[in-house]
């Protein structure tokens, strides 16, 4: 009996319940549920367009931002289109190098079931204008916001190289004694010609820099027992790279733009030494180290053709060594090159600069170059290079440099020829043939050298050189010599030039 | 007096229709094709797939010539200087580029642009050296293996990347590029169904290379990257190293020594030898060889090459 009125309770309660959920009251409960829902979902979607409005002005303002500083980040997003798709994603996951292959995180397709193709959505892309890569004068002159993004000390924004040139010169004992060797006063020497630190890098987007500080032993000629390591500053200058019509102009201290070989570092010459002819009329300093401003234009031709112009100082000691702008140095250079697919390539110049010297007296120097390579198809070895350059000079004299004739102009040149045959990427030989007359006294020299090249790598290079040299006139001597030379390259280098 | 002039007058006109008739009219210019250059062969290849006919695609480097071995030439700088955008590597392999670009005085084309394309944006980069890098690892790529397009696999992110950049500068081609860009997608994929097919057999086979050029083709086919013989780049391999990868080789029965053709193959050739495997000069660029100028022609090279050479 009380089992039965127990299960009657329970039964009882059962159908109460039951019947009581299906009342209206309940129902008012479900539908203020629904209603909650449905509020929650207003609000999930307000906010959630909230935040799509907010990140979409955000986009907005970076594109603002890229398009008035242009170039300032290392690297360009692929698109507000390539946004969308998988080319978006970051780059590059890390992967130590003897780790198997990390999934990238924009998975690219597995050959035969290539991933559906990243659409481009093409209003997307039309919104996305270019903007103008040339600033205009009021952009230029437009206050910019200072570069935030960079982190001074924690990401290096250019780049450092230092290049150190070793040089022996073993000679005869007489020759050391008088000096007659291509390095005088440092005959018979191990010695550092050139440690150069060089920085280089973009200054901004409109504009790129190179600084470079050389080290280097100097004897005195009146004492030869008086040695030096000197310091220079042998370039810094600043080159204008978005410039109109195509204009490229750099100021500043810098190694201006004449001839073939006189533009070339010291690290990065063909021979140990640089030709008689150069040394001569520009001194052992070449036509280096001048002061000002200068321009080139790449031609709209259908060949290359580039065009230099320079204004200098003039702080040559040896040719234009007056030092003012009053009495300018002023040097044009045009080169031209010529592409000849399987017989290699040839490169032509011809110079001009015209200055005073520290006499005040007037002096123009022209160069004609020739350079000529080979490379074989393929590994592009071997390679074979010609190149020569004549210089002349007509030079105003002084009335003591004029001599017993008296002839106070003088018209002089000299020339050099090699020839460079590099077996390999390491083994390379080649021959140099030197003659020149001298700028301003009588007498002329000749002098042959041929060369062995080893490189180990591209950034260690050794050589050995054999030099003859016979001179006549105020330069007689007859000098043998065999030079050495090591060089090396320590971080940053820029690229080898034809 | 008016009778003399007549014919001078009647002349006049004549040449004056003649001229007009010979110069382009100026109210209807044609639409500007795309001047695009690329810096490498593969870029090129790609990039010439998706422009077609709508412009015209250079390379700045000759196909077969080693990019880690480039020096500058002025013919180069003209290429530049007259191009209005530039399909780049985005990692170390074409660095060489940005001193020519500062040669040209084509501001347009200098890094960070936005007529600057990086085909890597998007993809993994393989092998990112970490922890110290200097060069006594020999010259190597800080920024990780530059060479993804030998994995075909990576043509959807690259080719998006192409097209998004190309159509950012000409809005107008956007559909026509990205029509051409299906269409070299679809012949890839009915290409790479081929490739898999005639590799399937060989899935796991251990492959030695002489330069680090190929993790992404390997990754692409399953092949197994034994080792390499020029362990730091640009670097000849020392004795040890060499004697090391050969034992390896013969423990692991290698049949195949890959040589990019642009590289001496003694020293390939001797330790191809001394492991009982064979040297397969490939061309590791399209262009290098005949009928290789395209990259599905480059790819299916490759593959045709590899497949037989380990069959024997």
């Amino acid at each position: 009996m009380h089992r039965h009125g127990y299960r009657l309770f329970v039964m009882l309660w059962l159908l109460v319940s039951s019947v009581g959920l299906a009342t209206p009251g309940h129902a008012q409960d479900a539908d203020a549920l629904r209603r909650e829902l449905e509020t929650l979902r207003r609000q999930f979607s307000s906010v959630t367009q909230a935040y799509e409005e907010r990140l979409k002005a955000l986009s907005v303002r970076v594109e603002q931002l890229e398009a008035s500083r242009v170039t300032a980040l290392p690297a360009t997003a692929p698109s507000a289109a390539a946004a969308s798709s998988a080319a978006a994603a970051p780059v590059a996951t890390t992967t130590a190098i003897a780790a198997p292959p990390v999934a990238p995180a924009a998975p690219p397709a597995r050959p035969g079931s290539p991933a559906p193709p990243a659409p481009v959505a093409v209003a997307a892309v039309a919104s996305a204008a270019p903007a103008s890569e040339s600033p205009s004068v009021g952009e230029m002159l437009t206050p910019r916001q200072p570069f935030a993004l960079s982190t001074p000390g924690r990401v290096l924004l250019f780049d450092i190289g230092v290049s150190g040139d070793f040089v022996a010169d073993l000679t005869s004992a007489k020759a050391e004694r008088l000096q007659l060797g291509t390095f005088p006063g440092q005959e018979n020497r191990f010695f550092p010609r050139e440690v150069t630190l060089s920085l280089f890098g973009r200054v901004d987007p409109y504009a790129s820099a190179v600084v470079r500080i050389s080290a280097g032993e100097e004897t005195s000629t009146n004492q030869p027992s008086s040695r030096d390591l000197n310091v220079n500053l042998d370039e810094a200058n600043v080159t204008l790279l978005t410039l109109p019509l195509g204009t490229t102009a750099r100021f500043g201290l810098m190694r201006p733009r004449f001839g073939t070989l006189n533009t070339v570092h010291q690290d990065d010459l063909p021979q140990v030494d640089r030709p008689d002819v150069l040394t001569q009329f520009f001194g052992p300093e070449e036509l280096d180290g001048e002061s000002g401003l200068e321009a080139f234009w790449v031609l709209p031709l259908p060949n290359y053709n580039e065009l230099s112009l320079g204004v200098f100082n003039g702080d040559n000691e040896v040719a234009f060594g007056r030092g003012s702008l009053r009495d300018p140095l002023v040097m044009g250079r045009w080169r031209t090159f010529f592409e000849l697919d399987d017989l290699g390539g040839l490169q032509l110049d011809f110079s001009a600069a015209s200055g005073v010297t520290s006499d005040n007296l007037r002096n123009t120097v022209v160069g004609l170059g020739a350079k000529y390579k080979w490379m074989g198809s393929g590994s592009g070895l071997p390679i074979f290079t010609l190149a020569g350059e004549a210089i002349a000079g007509f030079r105003h004299l002084t009335a003591a440099e004029a001599g017993a004739n008296g002839d106070r102009h003088v018209d002089r040149w000299g020339g050099y020829l090699y020839g460079q045959y590099d077996f390999d990427r390491r083994w390379a030989t080649g021959l140099r043939g030197d003659w020149t007359q001298l700028p301003t006294a009588s007498g002329h020299e000749w002098a042959i050298s041929p060369y062995l090249q080893f490189k180990p790598s591209e950034f260690l290079r050794f050589r050995v050189q054999y030099k003859h040299t016979e001179g006549t006139g105020s330069v007689e001597r007859s000098v043998n010599e065999v030079l050495l030379q090591g060089s090396f390259i320590l971080g940053a280098h820029p690229t080898e030039r034809f | 007096m008016g009778r003399r002039r007549a014919p001078l007058v009647r002349a006049l006109i004549a040449g004056t229709l003649l001229v007009m008739a010979a110069v382009p009219s100026a109210s209807a210019p044609a639409p500007e094709r795309l001047r695009v250059l690329t810096t490498l062969p593969d870029l090129w290849s790609i990039t010439r797939a998706i422009v077609g006919d709508l412009g015209e695609v250079q390379v700045a480097t000759r196909p077969g010539q080693n990019p880690h071995d480039l020096e500058i030439r002025p013919s180069q700088i003209l290429l530049v200087k007259r191009a209005e955008i530039l399909v780049r590597n985005g990692l170390d392999e074409d660095a060489w580029i940005d001193p020519v670009i500062e040669s040209s005085g084509n501001p347009r084309l200098l890094r960070g642009s936005a007529s600057v394309i990086e085909a890597v944006r998007g993809l993994a980069v393989l092998k990112i050296r970490t922890g110290a890098v200097d060069r006594s690892l020999g010259d190597v790529h800080p920024s990780g293996n530059p060479h993804f397009t030998l994995d075909p696999g990576t043509a959807p992110v690259v080719t998006a990347n192409i097209v998004a950049g190309l159509s950012r500068l000409r809005p107008d081609l956007a559909e026509q590029l990205e029509s051409n860009r299906q269409r070299f997608l679809d012949d890839l994929a009915a290409a790479a169904r081929r490739w898999n097919e005639t590799l399937a057999p060989y899935r796991g086979a251990p492959v030695v290379s002489y330069h680090d050029s190929w993790p992404y083709f390997y990754r692409a086919f399953g092949l197994d990257e034994l080792g390499i013989i020029e362990d730091r780049p640009g670097v000849p391999p020392s004795p040890q190293h060499l004697a090391s990868l050969i034992r390896q080789m013969r423990e692991r029965r290698v049949k195949v020594v890959l040589v990019e053709s642009w590289y001496a193959t003694d020293t390939p050739a001797a330790v191809a030898r001394a492991a009982g495997a064979r040297v397969l000069v490939v061309p590791q660029s399209p262009g290098a060889t005949k009928g290789t100028d395209t990259y599905i022609g480059h790819l299916d090279t490759l593959v045709t090459m590899l497949a037989r050479a380990l069959s024997e």
